[in-house]
């Protein structure tokens, strides 16, 4: 059984942002990495390389569209256990849209002869969660979202919790699936020293998606929607009212009275 | 215009999220609303969808839908909005409507704009804010051709004034769900109490609150005020409490009227999952904690001594 994380680098969660006429750009302050491994894909990450570990997967392997800009999250990805990357250059894919992307990872994943793909929940840079039920649907696979723990995987077969508003649920499904997962699943590990040397040095396949035979549009003019326009919200100017003076009794009863008065509660 | 709205339901009770999705189907955008609603209790899901403001509703009764599998309903609605042509299909962005949008999307080849926070509509063309980059910069999306396909975020549309007597029309449609690869075994419903995503006060406590019985005085304003328990990180990461409960960035991102922060930092990963809380108040030991700036409300102090006082406070004057 081979196994696939699927990754996507973001900006840093720490990072602030300008817009200058639609153009987002980014920085960290304090001077720290701009760009990191998608959150939600360390995840998937961890959860690929304990397939390994755990339920006897053969292979791991990571995989991207992106620029040889995201080598970094890859290498990362190495340290962590992945034995195989992939690289799909995005230069042929910018300006895909969901439907696109999902179009050329699920070329590239049928290429790999994988049998299970792993996901994060949602990039945080467009914040959308679309590509892993996408993906599923263009290779003709099981989409499992949601998922927080894998439980059992064999006989063709994988067994895995997912959480929704309602509940935990507990589904089995025929491989091969596309499974997006939230950071219950598990602890991502801190590469190993060895790791991380290990991954300097790994080779990285990197694809041309011209060459993976894509069923169906993707790169520019392929969008659906029109993302007209990106801004920095406007922030609110915020009075905040500070409560002081007295016992926390007096404190709280100010606080009470002006939540009310405000029809807030 | 008209707009299919996919109703999401418990045994026949529509969630909060599906009655904002038709709130903002029928104000937002003017539509005239179909519900969409599936599985044994689809005909009770139409009548709470008639009462939260749908003008008809077609059902289909098959317990092959009841899993809420997007297996299952995904073909269904594809081929709904195949034949009846609706301008646009919405549907709540909870984990069944994010899967059954990305889906009909996918096989429609159709523009999807998911977990959009505002609306509104132009000679049947809408368009839609979605925040990105967690929150910290916003885009105005539309979908130039085609049926348009949106989902939207919890709590961020305010469902219609419930209308207990409105009725409309049903069409049933005859359909199952046959030869899905996948089969649920089992559901375990959610810990008691209101749940993050639909609860109008959230009483929140980071590293402040020490250790997992110093959630006890929060728990407590909760039930006072009707309120969910949310979480920082720093305190999941401890152990203290739930994963369920973690609000930010890679936990929940939550939209509550009043957020009450207690011994929380207010990390830039926080804010991004509680920034569009309507009011936050805000109780912390440290003056400086940068959570006072999205505060309406501070107070600075011990945690352990304003949060007990408070309920006391809540229970007089909501009791
Ligand atoms: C990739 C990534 C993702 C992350 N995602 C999230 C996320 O989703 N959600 C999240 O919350 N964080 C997230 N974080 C972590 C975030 O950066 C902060 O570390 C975390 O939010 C801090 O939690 P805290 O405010 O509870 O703790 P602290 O920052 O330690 O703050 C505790 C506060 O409690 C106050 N305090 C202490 N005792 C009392 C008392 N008795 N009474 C009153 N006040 C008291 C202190 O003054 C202090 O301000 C993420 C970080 C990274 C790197
Ligand atoms: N360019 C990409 N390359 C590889 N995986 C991706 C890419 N974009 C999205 N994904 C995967 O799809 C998940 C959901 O992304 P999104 O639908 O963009 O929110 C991510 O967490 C990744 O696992």
């Amino acid at each position: 059984m081979k196994v696939l994380a699927c990754i996507k680098q973001t900006p840093a969660t720490e990072a602030v942002y300008s817009v200058d006429n639609g153009a987002v750009s980014w920085d960290v302050p304090g001077g720290g990495k701009p760009n990191v491994i998608n959150p939600w894909d360390e995840y998937a990450v961890e959860e690929a390389v304990r397939l390994k570990e755990n339920h006897g997967a053969s292979e791991v392997g990571v995989l991207t569209i992106g620029s040889d800009a995201v080598e970094e999250s890859i290498r990362t990805a190495i340290a962590m256990g992945c034995t195989a990357a992939t690289r799909v250059d995005s230069a042929a894919v910018d300006g895909s849209g969901a439907a696109g992307t999902a179009r050329v990872l699920a070329a590239a994943i049928k290429a790999e002869g994988a049998e299970v793909v792993l996901m994060g929940k949602q990039a945080i840079d467009g914040d959308t969660g679309t590509t892993p039920v996408m993906t599923a649907r263009a290779l003709g696979w099981t989409p499992l979202t949601f998922v927080s723990a894998i439980k059992e995987v064999g006989g063709g077969n994988i067994t895995v919790e997912r959480k929704l508003e309602a509940g935990t649920q507990t589904v089995t499904a025929k491989l091969p699936v596309v499974i997006s997962v939230v950071s219950e699943i598990n602890e991502p590990r801190y590469p190993s020293f060895m790791g991380i040397r290990k991954a300097k040095k790994a080779a990285i396949n990197v694809v041309d998606a011209g060459s993976l035979g894509v069923e169906g549009a993707f790169g520019a003019g392929s969008a659906k929607v029109d993302w007209a326009s990106i801004t920095a919200p406007e922030t609110k100017a915020l009075e905040t009212e500070m409560i002081s003076g007295g016992s926390p009794a007096e404190i709280a009863a100010i606080l009470a009275d002006k939540l009310i008065a405000d029809q807030i509660i | 215009m008209n707009i299919f709205v996919y109703v999401e339901h418990i045994d026949g009770a529509v969630t909060g999220t599906s009655q904002e999705a038709i709130a903002a189907a029928k104000r937002d955008l003017g539509g005239t609303v179909t519900a969409l609603a599936f599985g044994s209790a689809a005909n009770d899901a139409a009548a709470g969808a008639f009462a939260a403001g749908a003008d008809s509703a077609i059902v289909c009764t098959d317990a092959s839908l009841d899993s809420g599998l997007v297996e299952a309903s995904g073909p269904l609605v594809t081929s709904l909005v195949q034949s009846k042509s609706p301008d646009a299909l919405i549907a709540g962005a909870s984990v069944a409507g994010r899967d059954l949008t990305s889906w009909v999307a996918f096989d429609l080849d159709a523009g999807l704009i998911s977990d959009v926070t505002a609306m509104s509509a132009d000679g049947g063309r809408i368009t839609a804010t979605h925040p990105v980059y967690a929150g910290k910069l916003l885009s105005e999306a539309s979908i130039p051709a085609g049926v348009q396909i949106i989902s939207t975020r919890s709590r961020a549309f305010e469902p219609l004034e419930a209308n207990a007597g409105a009725s409309g029309a049903i069409e049933s449609v005859d359909a199952a769900a046959s030869g899905l690869s996948t089969e649920v075994q089992s559901m375990a419903a959610a810990s008691a109490g209101v749940s993050l995503n639909d609860a109008k006060v959230i009483v929140s406590g980071g590293r402040g609150v020490g250790g997992p019985e110093g959630y006890d005085p929060l728990k407590e304003l909760c039930s006072t005020m009707g309120a969910a328990l949310g979480a920082s990180r720093a305190a999941v990461d401890a152990g203290w409490i739930a994963y369920d409960h973690q609000v930010g960035q890679t936990g929940k991102t939550v939209s509550p009227d009043l957020y009450i922060a207690c011994g929380i930092s207010g990390a830039i990963q926080h804010q991004a999952g509680m920034n569009t809380s309507k009011n936050v108040v805000a109780i912390n030991k440290d003056g400086e904690a940068p959570i006072f700036k999205l505060a309406r409300y501070g107070v600075v102090g011990d945690l352990f001594e304003i949060v007990p006082a408070l309920n006391e406070e809540m229970k007089k004057r909501l009791g």
